[in-house]
């Protein structure tokens, strides 16, 4: 076997995000030549060729798989996916499926690429719903929150599946061996909460995983549990107050003590690690859709030519240490169990 | 295994329904199936029948029946 076959390969969606095809371009060509991957660039055939060659890439470097179509952002996602089936994201989605691909990385439309590799690739046996989640940088990195925004309605049992996904996630990219998993409340007493957390806590308890009860929002960034489930709806609305928070912060600081506003905007832009604060994937570029019976991940719309570099290596990380199959098999332990249906 | 039951287990399965409570009458909304797993359900059972169920017709499914009734249509014509 030649060296080249043993390579991951990555697909990438060169029409999608803010700032395509040059940086997506730029990211790939960066992967390309430190020669880790078999990296190829799904889009419209003249626009990629154009980008690599002022790129200065030979054309031996990268492949080019062409691609009509384009998901504008803002299109229904289910869709656009049906009627756009020559849109880059589908395309791309689809070398996955048919074994001419090990990874699709997209920064197009979040929604778009999650129906898509839901639709081409499915759903791991056991997972309902494409979920995304991480730690919270800074004063929570070894956390998993999950859901962070995919899914804003969610079932009882796909907090379970969440709980499933985020086991193995602090599993494999923390190093901790048997996770313990919580469900974001309102009051660490059982009971508390809405009808979904009363619903998914008995399902949790009897899931096999390593469950804890209720945790409260200041218990996040405590690290009461090293997962923490809820809907989409609430992780999302978490995950953007968290964001704001050191901004905010530096403004307060700075209205309250004027004096030293020059010392505490340095303190906040140099030296404290709070700026942005966001969560792992956001703050990486891109993030793994979890679930998914392959590896996928989105990147952040606007990102740069250095996050797409870090997807391609991270979707590279995610096949290597099959992230899929362990999940496969975090789910057929607890079903032999018979903690799952 | 008729062309009903295929779809029938097809959808079931994608969007997570009770066969039993499916038929020919159910709406898609009754089934609690969302925008997403109708759309893996057209993919699956094109791929599964090798037939194009055109966007335009499949606006027009009022309930499973509908839907249903059109892959046999389809199925049909290939012979």
């Amino acid at each position: 076997m030649s060296q080249s076959a043993t390579k991951v390969r990555v697909a990438v969606d060169a029409m999608g995000g803010d700032n395509a095809p040059d940086e997506i371009v730029k990211g790939s060509v960066m992967a390309a030549r430190q020669g880790h991957v078999d990296v190829t660039l799904v889009g419209q055939q003249d626009v990629v060729a154009r980008c690599l060659s002022e790129q200065g890439a030979s054309p031996d470097l990268v492949r080019i798989v062409h691609a009509d179509e384009v998901v504008v952002e803002g299109e229904p996602p289910a869709v656009a996916i049906r009627q756009k089936r020559k849109s880059s994201i589908v395309v791309g989605t689809r070398l996955v499926r048919d074994g001419e691909a090990d990874v699709f990385v997209s920064a197009g439309s979040s929604g778009a690429v999650a129906a898509a590799a839901a639709t081409y690739l499915g759903m791991v046996d056991g997972m309902e719903r494409p979920t995304v989640g991480g730690g919270f940088s800074s004063f929570a990195p070894n956390i998993v929150v999950m859901d962070l925004g995919a899914n804003v309605d969610c079932k009882p049992h796909q907090l379970v599946s969440f709980a499933i996904a985020g086991t193995v996630y602090a599993r494999t990219v923390y190093g901790i061996e048997n996770p313990t998993v919580g469900i974001l409340s309102t009051g660490s007493e059982e009971g508390k909460g809405n009808e979904l957390v009363k619903e998914a806590t008995p399902l949790l308890k009897d899931s096999g995983l390593n469950f804890v009860g209720n945790i409260e929002g200041n218990d996040i960034l405590m690290g009461k549990a090293n997962v923490i489930v809820c809907d989409g709806f609430v992780g999302n609305v978490v995950l953007k107050f968290y964001e704001s928070i050191g901004d905010r912060a530096k403004v307060w600081l700075m209205g309250k003590y004027p004096r030293i506003k020059g010392l505490v905007g340095y303190m906040f832009d140099k030296v404290l690690p709070i700026k942005k604060l966001s969560y792992e994937g956001e703050e990486e570029g891109s993030g793994l859709l979890w679930g998914i019976d392959g590896v996928v991940r989105i990147a952040h719309g606007a990102c740069h030519a250095e996050h797409i570099l870090h997807g391609i290596n991270a979707g590279r990380k995610a096949v290597e240490v099959d992230i899929v199959g362990n999940l496969k098999r975090e789910i057929a332990h607890l079903r032999a169990q018979g903690k799952l249906q | 295994m008729s062309v009903e039951e295929q779809v029938k287990d097809i959808v079931s399965k994608i969007a997570h329904i009770d066969k039993e409570i499916m038929s020919r009458d159910s709406t898609f909304k009754e089934m609690k199936a969302d925008s997403l797993d109708i759309v893996q359900a057209l993919v699956a059972i094109e791929e599964q029948f090798d037939i194009e169920i055109p966007d335009e017709e499949a606006q027009k499914f009022r309930n499973f029946g509908d839907f249903v009734a059109f892959v046999e249509q389809e199925v049909a014509k290939k012979g």
